[in-house]
């Protein structure tokens, strides 16, 4: 008995070990690429600025968007019950599932100078632009922000918002002063990972606005024109973002797990 | 309910609603200002629904809810004035205890009322937690605080959903004591639901009780408990009678750990210290009460001359147990004996016995000082 549960264990620490390693090894790959004479110059250059305070821009905008639209339609898949809400779900994953080259194609022909839309309004540069960048990274982010949202409201016991009806709260007020507090570590996780994959978008941004360039834009190019060796510098800066934000992630998690509640008041 | 003097605060006209496989009503109900309505019945029989209803947690499909004269059949929750605790206290873990107690309260409110807050939690025994975070405190400090919370508002009336079921029995015991007083003190009516016949005892002026979600019956405890077993039907008497004798008195003595109260003719002592004029109401499992022919020498201190007036089977009866109905005074008292007892004593309808119990075993559960 207890060298098959030995057996067991040996197994899954292999196919464990084998995932992470194949994740990890990427990671530590790059000291082989970097040429550390040359990485502060390539840091510094201004296509990498430029590229990333773009995307830090465009990805924050994205993120407000989906918190003011994607937040209440979560609340919504959430708490209300109506028919055609199993549509509406599949609906809000479609930019998950999707490759996002195909979406920013969709999104080309609804935005597009040729679309109905953009030629009812020529003034308005919806492609190769920063406009056209938000809506690419709006649209492929947008199932992060509302999933996560939506099971973050339903983690939230509907009783405390009786309580808070019962005490003379309005819906309104009960959602601002009891269901967001509640929810409120989901939600920030949630509004992280959408700013993230903003960050990370490619495909989409690359159909919709390939100049003026995001980091992953330009990632793309200089691995294109100079290789990895040209690349790495962009990967690394766009991997430190990424760890500042999972190490915020993991620390509200924590957080949230020895019940240590920040309000919002 | 609850006495023909007192105004009707709240009331239920032929409420009505369905669920799949199950409908509530037509329920109605009068409930007197000043006044404990504790509901009673199984799980299962619709008690909560009905306290949602009272509060607009949920409409009915038929009739009305007036309350003070009112109409708020389709008023929002928000706007009904009503509280309710309900089985969980759901303390915001995100406020402290003073935030959650002024939670319902307006700005402006809470320095007005900063005397009554103060007045509140220091009547309620929480007012050296008021700076305390939620995480840490015990089940019953947080029914309390959730209580607290719940009078602060100045409710018309309270709706309370078994708050004292996640509880141990002897914290059970002291917040029965202090939510009758407490509610009583601010002059609060309040709809108790339970299924937990003991609830009926520590807190009633009035009892429902909730049978295939429609009310079978309604009285005060006091007439109800005047009923014999042979005016109810086996559910009622089942959960009027099925586990405790119910007793109430004034203390008339109390030194040496000993407390004496007065029960008509006859003076019950029981343990414990209480003051003296106060109204007290103790539990007697029917299995601590020994019946005797004739007077005899015995360590019992409490010895009772009752009139048997009626013999009736129990769920034990098929073990050999039997109940035996005493009359004394006003009194209503079952001993549970054994069938063979009884043919060995010679024990009929009629008969004049000697009831007795140890001062140990009435347990207090009721005290209005």
């Amino acid at each position: 008995m207890d060298i098959k549960i030995q057996r067991f264990n040996i197994i899954i620490l292999i196919l464990s070990g084998s995932v992470i390693a194949y994740i990890a090894y990427p990671f530590i790959s790059i000291f082989t690429f970097v040429d550390s004479s040359t990485m502060i110059e390539s840091l510094t250059r201004p296509q990498l600025s430029n590229a990333f305070i773009l995307s830090l821009i465009s990805s924050t905008i994205s993120t407000l968007l989906l918190v003011f639209f994607g937040i209440p339609l979560a609340y919504c898949l959430a708490r209300y019950t109506f028919r055609g809400k199993s549509i509406l779900k599949i609906i809000v994953i479609f930019p998950l599932v999707l490759p996002p080259l195909a979406s920013g194609a969709l999104l080309l022909g609804v935005f597009g100078p040729s679309s109905p839309l953009g030629s009812s309004f020529p003034s308005i540069e919806f492609t190769q632009s920063l406009t056209g960048i938000i809506i690419a990274q709006t649209y492929i982010s947008s199932p992060f922000m509302i999933l996560t949202s939506q099971a973050s409201f339903e983690s939230v016991d509907e009783s405390y918002e009786m309580v808070a009806r019962v005490l003379g709260k309005s819906e309104i007020e009960t959602f601002i002063h009891v269901t967001l507090p509640l929810a409120k570590t989901g939600l920030i996780i949630g509004i992280l990972l959408t700013w993230v994959r903003a960050i990370g978008e490619l495909g989409a941004t690359m159909m919709m606005s390939y100049n003026p360039h995001t980091v992953s834009i330009q990632i793309f190019e200089d691995n294109a024109i100079g290789g990895l060796r040209q690349a790495m510098p962009d990967i690394i800066a766009v991997i430190m973002l990424s760890i500042i934000a999972l190490v915020v992630v993991s620390t509200i998690k924590k957080k949230d797990q020895g019940g240590i509640k920040i309000g919002w008041s | 309910m609850g006495g023909p003097d007192l105004p009707v605060v709240l009331e239920l006209v032929n409420i009505t609603k369905k669920f799949p496989g199950f409908t509530i009503g037509p329920l109605n109900l009068k409930i007197a200002d000043d006044n404990i309505l504790v509901m009673i019945g199984p799980t299962g029989n619709g008690k909560t629904t009905i306290l949602n209803l009272i509060a607009g947690l949920i409409k009915p499909d038929s009739g009305c809810i007036v309350l003070d004269g009112i109409d708020i059949t389709h008023q929002p929750v928000e706007s009904r004035n009503i509280g309710y605790s309900f089985q969980k206290p759901n303390l915001f873990p995100y406020l402290n205890v003073y935030q959650n107690i002024t939670f319902g309260l307006k700005k402006k409110d809470k320095k007005n009322k900063d005397y009554q807050i103060k007045n509140l939690v220091e009547n309620m025994g929480i007012s050296h937690l008021i700076n305390r975070r939620i995480q840490g405190l015990s089940g019953g400090e947080m029914q309390k605080i959730s209580l607290a919370r719940t009078l602060i508002v100045e409710p018309k009336i309270m709706l309370m959903d078994e708050p004292l079921s996640n509880l141990d029995d002897p914290t059970k015991r002291n917040l029965r004591v202090e939510i009758r007083n407490v509610l009583k003190k601010q002059k609060i009516p309040c709809v108790y639901v339970t299924h937990f016949e003991d609830d009926v005892y520590a807190l009633a002026d009035s009892v429902a009780i909730l049978r295939n979600g429609r009310i079978e019956i309604t009285d005060g405890l006091r007439s109800l408990l005047s009923y014999s077993n042979n005016n109810l039907s086996p559910f009622l008497s089942e959960i009027l009678h099925g586990g405790y004798n119910y007793i109430e008195g004034n203390v008339v003595g109390s030194k040496n750990g000993i407390t004496t109260i007065r029960i008509g003719s006859y003076g019950i002592e029981l343990l414990g210290n209480h003051s003296i004029g106060s109204n007290i109401g103790v539990l007697i499992r029917p299995e601590d009460v020994i019946l005797s022919m004739e007077m005899v020498k015995t360590s019992a201190r409490n010895i009772i001359k009752a009139k048997v007036v009626n013999i009736t089977s129990n769920s034990d009866t098929a073990l050999g147990v039997i109940d035996i109905h005493l009359r004394i005074d006003y009194i209503h008292l079952v001993s549970k004996i054994t069938n063979e007892s009884r043919i060995h004593l010679g024990i009929k309808k009629g008969d004049y016995v000697y009831a007795m119990f140890k001062a140990t075993s009435p347990q207090v559960i009721r005290e209005a000082k």
